[in-house]
């Protein structure tokens, strides 16, 4: 699942795979700007078939941490 | 010390620093650099400028990179004379290769292309701790206030950018403008999260550095706890943003900002229109804050301002002209004055409103007269507030970016498509305010929407790509060739 995520949000933020790092956060890169970060969060919604709870959103900062808020949201 | 008798903005950075040379003018990560020092470092990049051997007139292509070097290298530009062309590091290939050709630059500062005649130099080769570029220059050529400091580029609705000539006196009287009426001063403290590449981003870090204030260079909104821990520990005192980033800030953290309300002494939000009902949520959420609402373009910078607690009653207005330096007014197509509650084109005219465009082309139907032509339709009332009620240029405005539909036809028919039209339709998600729909001409064999949506992500900006997608029979057209893009929107 941790591949499968970085994949997204490499695609989504049309970079090279190897820059999403575990530590790379949101803002570290002119690409992952705030529309950027929404188009993560809807995309991971929609080809995931998952919804991040409200409250989580504004601690999803960093790759590290949305790939733990999906593997705790589809249980992996 | 310099001396910058053709700049405003330079002679206040110097005056500042002879007064006070310790306070902090720029916080980037730990790094915090004085006054002395910023201006010190303006210095040093000068001589390097000057030591590559670039001369007043010449321009150079500037990489908005949000970094100490890029504040010092453009600064240093303005001091020599030295005309910054100023780009988006992340723009696509095609749009830098055009800003390039078209502005035939003597030095590339910040990004690698190779193709032309200049010179390619790095941030890194500009570091101000390792200087050896010659002697100190102790005579600054003689600069005029009237000459070209800026190129900006912003979307033409062809689809080709339009360089945008700002002159010296232009980003000066600018900023005197918008200093005036926020009530930026030295003891000011602001986080910059918009882009440099653009003019609200460049235009609050010239604002704050002529007023004396300390500006937070911060990467951009993107992680906002970083963004509120930055406002927590550098006692943030204003920011400024665009209404998307309103949008973000409500859905990734509700009304926690307001926490910071006794705090932020003035926000700015502008390049794009701000739903009413936000404007009475940022009036209750900052009581005490001056919320300073601007309308302008690249062109014509912060041409009205409104302060949504004195404009209460008014809030559908987008206010009055910024300063006694500009005025603003509607005019017809004939390029006549309307009689108030008319609707009629924006008209500017004042001492930030550009020299021309870069192209002559552009220029042709860019004035009447003096007046500057916005394409933007509205009507002032009879107490002098104006209104927009529409658009006469076909641009599509993402969160404040400007988008072509030019330019996004122009991807999907390359990739085998006979016809298709874009037109504005409101962000289903309600944050970019407007996005692009595609209408797509049928056709034998098509490619699917996911197929064409992939092939436009190497080919437009993320913000270019059509959110939605409609097949129909045929592109409506008019007799000349024209999309009828009101029949679309129906």
């Amino acid at each position: 699942m941790e591949n499968k995520v970085k994949a997204i949000i490499a695609r989504v933020l049309n970079v090279d795979p190897v820059v999403i790092t575990d530590g790379l956060c949101s803002g570290d890169i002119p690409e992952w700007d705030s529309v950027g970060n929404l188009a993560i969060i809807s995309t991971l919604e929609q080809e995931l078939e998952i919804e991040f709870p409200l409250e989580d959103l504004f601690d999803l900062t960093s790759v590290q941490s949305i790939v733990d808020e999906v593997n705790q949201l589809m249980h992996v | 010390m310099f001396d910058a008798p053709h700049s405003h903005v330079l002679s206040c950075i110097a005056g500042l620093a002879r007064h006070n040379p310790d306070k902090v003018a720029l916080v980037e990560g730990n790094q915090r650099i004085t006054r002395g020092q910023l201006v010190t470092n303006i210095e040093i990049a000068a001589s390097f400028l000057t030591s590559i051997g670039l001369k007043p007139g010449d321009r150079i292509l500037l990489s908005a990179r949000k970094e100490l070097e890029f504040v010092y290298l453009y600064f240093a530009a303005q001091l020599l004379g030295i005309v910054n062309v100023v780009v988006d590091p992340t723009s696509p290939q095609d749009r830098l290769d055009y800003i390039l050709r078209t502005t035939n630059p003597v030095a590339v500062i910040g990004l690698n292309l190779l193709t032309g005649n200049h010179r390619c130099i790095q941030f890194d080769d500009v570091n101000v701790n390792h200087s050896n570029w010659g002697d100190s220059i102790y005579t600054w050529p003689k600069v005029n206030a009237d000459d070209v400091a800026d190129i900006m580029f912003t979307t033409g609705t062809t689809g080709a950018p339009k360089g945008v000539c700002l002159s010296h006196a232009n980003l000066s009287g600018s900023a005197s403008n918008i200093n005036g009426f926020i009530g930026n001063r030295e003891e000011d403290i602001e986080a910059l999260g918009l882009p440099l590449s653009h003019s609200f981003g460049l235009g609050r870090l010239r604002c704050v550095m002529m007023a004396g204030g300390t500006m937070v260079l911060v990467g951009n909104f993107a992680n906002l706890k970083a963004f509120f821990t930055i406002l927590e520990q550098e006692h943030v005192t204003g920011f400024g943003m665009v209404p998307a980033v309103w949008q973000y800030i409500k859905r990734l953290s509700g009304t926690r900002i307001a926490k910071f309300s006794n705090q932020l002494r003035y926000i700015e939000v502008g390049s794009a229109a701000l739903p009413i009902e936000d404007k009475r949520l940022l009036m209750e959420l900052f009581p005490n804050t001056r919320l300073c609402i601007h309308y302008g373009l690249t062109e014509a910078s912060r041409a009205l301002f409104s302060e949504l607690h004195l404009n209460a009653k008014n809030l559908e207005s987008i206010g009055k002209p910024v300063s006694s330096h500009v005025e603003v007014c509607i005019l017809d197509e004939n390029g006549e004055p309307v009689p108030d509650g008319t609707d009629g084109e924006l008209c500017v005219c004042g001492n930030m409103v550009m020299k021309s465009y870069l192209l002559p082309d552009d220029n042709a139907d860019a004035f009447y007269d003096r007046w500057f032509r916005t394409g933007d339709w509205g009507h002032r009332d009879s107490n002098g507030y104006f209104y927009l009620t529409g658009r006469k240029k076909e641009l599509i405005n993402v969160g404040g970016e400007k988008v072509s539909p030019a330019t996004i036809e122009a991807a999907i028919i390359s990739l085998g498509v006979p016809d298709c039209a874009c037109i504005a339709i409101p962000d289903p998600n309600g944050v970019l305010g407007e996005v692009p729909k595609a209408f797509l001409q049928r056709y034998d064999n098509p490619l699917t929407i996911d197929e064409i949506r992939q092939h436009l992500a190497h080919l437009l900006l993320s913000n270019e790509i059509p959110v939605q997608y409609e097949w129909v029979d045929v592109i409506p057209r008019s007799s000349s060739g024209k999309i009828q893009r009101l029949k679309l929107k129906r």
